[in-house]
C-alpha cells in the first residue's frame, strides 16, 4: 500500500468516527516514551535492589547484548523428512544443510548490515549445527528448530519465536551466563512448524520451482527480529509487518552485496537504530517527540484512572520530501524514573536522519494490523499487585485499552 | 484524457499491482483458515468469560493458563470451566514473549474455537483466528462479533486479488448461525 492509499484510508476512517476530536501536539519531551518501532517491554522488578534492578518501574525494551558474538544461534540439522518440509535446490544431504545455513547467516547478515547501529557483524557468533531433535527449550541458548513438535503449535500456527528476557542483573537461564543488564534476553528460540504436511518453505534458490512454499529467508529475518527484541510494526512495507509474504513470494528485494539490509523497509532500519543505538553515530540521530490528547477530555476512558491522552495510536513519521514512511512507532505513555509508565498519549519516533523534515500522522490501530498483533508492547509496560504480589503500590499501574475510534487534527505547539 | 495521462494512469495501476503481489497473505506465525477449517479443526466452540490467568513453568517452558468460564456451547461438550493454554508469561524474573497470540481481560467474553489438549485444558485453533471478541453496544444492547485477525487479507488466487475475509462487527445471532451451518454441513 502506497502512502497515497493509506491516507485515502486514514480520511475513511476520519469520516467514521467523528464523535472523537483529537489534537496532535508537536512538543519536546525529556522522559522515555514509546519509541519508534514496537518493541517487547519489560517493567524491572523493583522489587528487588536498585543495583540490580534500577530502582525504576519504567519500562525497557528487551535486547540483545551486542559485544564481540554476544549473540550466538545453534541451528537443529534434523529436518521433516516424511513430508519434506524445508525445500533446498541442493538435494544432497550436505548440500542441503548448507543450503539452509546460508540463508540463516544471511537473515541474520540482513539486520546486521543496518548504517548507524551497534549491531553488527561482529556481534554474531558463526551459527552452529547440532544434530539434536530438541534443540529448542529454555537453555539459555538461542536455537533455531525445523522439525522440533510443541505444544503450542494448533492447525493454522507456521512459526513462533519464544523470547526469554530477565527483569533484573544476575539472572541466569539453563547454561547461558547470568543476565548483565536489565531488559536482556536470555533466550530467543525460533519454531518452524513440522506438522502440518500441507506447509513447506523453501530456501531463495529453490523457491520458484516450489511456489507454493513459504520463502524460508523472509519468515526466518521476521523471526529474527523478535529475536532481537522487536513485536510487530503496523508500516506495511515493514520485514516486523506481522504477516508473512504469500508462498512462493518474498518481503521487499533480496540482499546484495552492495544493499545486504535491502529486504527491510526504513521503518526496520529506523528500529534498529533505537534499539541498538551506535553512540558514535551522528548521522541518525533526530528524534520527533509530541502528545496525543483529546479535545474533549471526557471522551477518555474513565478506567483505569489517570489516563489523560489517547494511547494505541500509531503514529508514523513521513520523510517530506519523499513521502516515504520512515518509521511508525506505538504511541501513548511516557515514563519518567523511578516510573511507572504514565498514559498521557506521549509518543516519540528516534533514530531519525537529521537535516530531512518529516511529516507526522496518526491513526488507530484498527487497520491491517491491530492491538493483538503488538500486545507484547503494549499489555508489558505496566506491573501491579495484582500481577506481582508486594508490587508496590507508587509504582504500579495498570494498562488502558488502546483507543480504537478517534480522528486527528493539528496544532502547533502551546 | 491525453495519451500521456492514459499512459501515466496505467504505469501507476501497473505499480500499485505489483505492490499489491508482494503485500501479505499469511501471518508470519499463522496460516490463514477459512471459517470452515477453523470450525473443522475445533473440537469446541464455545461463549465464554475470562476469569483470571496464572503462569507457570513446565517441561522447561514458560505457558499462561487461562481460566474461562464457559456460557455456552456451540460445539462439542465442555465443563462449567476451561483452562486455556498458551505460550508465553511471566514467571518469577524472567518474561517470555511469544507474538501473537490472544491476550484476555478477566471480565472479557469471548467465543473461542478449541482444540482439546489435556483434560480441561484447552488450545486456541490458530491463535488470533479462533479468537472472536464480542462487542455490546452500550446504547442498543446489541452484541457483534469481531475476529482477532479480521483485517487479515488474503491472496485468493482465483480472482488474483486480495480480500479480507474475517469477521468484522458481525451479530452474534448471525455468526451463532454461521457456526451451526458449518457444523450441519460438516456431519453431512
Amino acid at each position: 500500500m502506497t502512502f497515497g492509499e493509506k491516507e485515502k484510508t486514514m480520511q475513511n476512517t476520519l469520516r467514521q468516527f467523528t464523535s472523537l476530536a483529537i489534537t496532535l501536539l508537536l512538543v519536546l519531551w525529556s522522559v522515555i516514551t514509546a519509541q519508534g518501532y514496537a518493541f517487547n517491554e519489560i517493567v524491572p522488578d523493583v522489587r528487588q535492589p536498585g543495583g540490580v534492578s534500577s530502582g525504576s518501574a519504567c519500562p525497557v525494551p528487551s535486547h540483545q547484548l551486542t559485544s564481540a558474538a554476544a549473540i550466538a544461534f545453534r541451528w537443529s540439522t534434523m529436518l521433516g523428512t516424511n513430508p519434506k518440509t524445508i525445500l533446498t535446490q541442493n538435494q544432497t544431504p550436505s548440500g542441503s544443510l548448507n543450503e539452509i545455513e546460508q540463508v540463516i547467516q544471511q537473515s541474520l547478515s540482513i539486520w546486521t548490515s543496518v548504517a548507524g547501529t551497534a549491531l553488527t557483524a561482529a556481534s554474531v557468533a558463526p551459527p552452529v549445527r547440532n544434530s539434536s531433535a530438541n534443540l529448542c527449550g529454555s537453555d539459555g541458548i538461542n536455537s533455531i528448530c525445523f522439525d522440533q513438535p510443541d505444544m503450542a503449535f494448533t492447525p493454522g500456527v507456521l512459526a513462533f519465536t519464544r523470547v526469554i528476557t530477565a527483569d533484573q542483573i544476575g539472572i541466569q537461564l539453563g547454561s547461558g551466563a547470568p543476565s548483565a543488564q536489565v531488559g536482556q534476553i536470555l533466550d530467543a528460540d525460533i519454531y518452524f512448524n513440522p506438522s502440518d504436511s500441507l506447509v513447506t518453505f523453501s530456501t531463495p534458490l529453490a523457491l520458484a520451482a516450489n511456489p507454493k512454499s513459504y520463502d524460508l529467508e523472509s519468515l526466518l529475518t521476521h523471526e529474527l527480529g523478535h529475536t532481537l527484541g522487536f513485536s510487530h510494526s503496523a508500516v506495511w512495507s515493514a520485514m516486523m509487518f506481522p504477516f508473512a509474504p504469500a508462498p512462493g513470494t518474498f518481503t521487499g528485494m533480496r540482499p546484495t552485496a552492495q544493499l545486504p539490509d535491502a529486504p527491510l523497509a526504513d521503518d526496520d532500519r529506523t528500529g534498529t537504530r533505537v534499539l541498538y543505538h551506535d553512540p558514535a553515530d551522528t548521522q541518525f540521530i533526530g528524534s520527533l517527540q509530541g502528545h496525543i490528547i483529546p479535545a474533549n477530555p471526557l471522551s477518555l476512558p474513565a478506567s483505569p484512572p489517570g489516563v489523560t491522552g489517547i494511547f494505541g495510536a500509531h503514529v508514523v513519521a513521513v520523510d517530506a520530501a519523499s513521502g516515504a514512511v520512515i518509521a511508525g512507532t506505538i504511541g501513548g505513555w511516557s515514563c519518567q524514573a523511578p516510573g511507572p509508565a504514565q498514559f498521557d498519549g506521549t509518543y516519540q519516533i528516534s533514530g531519525l536522519a537529521v537535516n530531512r523534515s518529516y511529516k507526522i500522522y496518526a491513526e488507530p490501530l484498527n487497520g491491517a494490523v491491530g492491538p493483538a498483533e503488538v500486545s507484547n508492547a503494549i499489555s508489558s509496560l505496566c506491573r501491579n499487585a495484582t500481577t506481582d504480589p508486594g508490587w508496590p503500590p507508587l509504582q504500579s499501574c495498570v494498562v488502558p485499552a488502546p483507543s480504537l475510534e478517534f480522528t486527528t487534527a493539528t496544532r502547533s505547539s502551546p | 484524457m491525453s495519451y500521456k495521462d492514459r499512459r501515466r494512469v496505467l504505469w501507476v495501476l501497473f505499480l500499485i499491482g505489483l505492490a499489491l503481489l508482494a503485500v501479505v497473505a499469511q501471518a508470519t506465525t499463522l496460516v490463514r483458515l477459512r471459517f470452515q477449517d477453523l470450525v473443522h479443526h475445533s473440537n469446541s466452540i464455545a461463549r465464554v468469560r475470562c476469569l483470571r490467568a496464572d503462569t507457570r513453568m513446565e517441561n522447561g517452558e514458560i505457558w499462561t493458563d487461562t481460566t474461562f468460564r464457559v456460557l455456552s456451547r456451540n460445539k462439542g461438550y465442555l465443563p462449567e470451566e476451561i483452562d486455556v493454554r498458551q505460550p508465553g508469561g511471566q514467571f518469577q524474573h524472567l518474561h517470555s514473549h511469544v507474538d501473537g497470540t490472544p491476550e484476555f481481560r478477566p471480565g472479557e467474553e469471548v467465543y473461542l474455537f478449541l482444540a482439546a489438549h489435556n483434560g480441561n485444558q484447552f488450545l486456541i485453533v490458530g491463535w488470533s483466528q479462533g479468537t472472536f471478541r464480542i462487542h455490546r453496544d452500550l446504547r442498543s444492547g446489541g452484541e457483534t462479533v469481531t475476529q482477532d485477525s479480521a483485517e487479515t487479507p488474503v491472496f485468493d488466487s482465483a480472482s488474483n486479488s486480495f480480500t479480507k475475509s474475517g469477521f468484522k462487527n458481525v451479530a452474534v445471532n448471525a455468526f451463532e448461525q454461521r457456526i451451526h451451518r458449518e457444523i450441519s454441513r460438516e456431519s453431512e
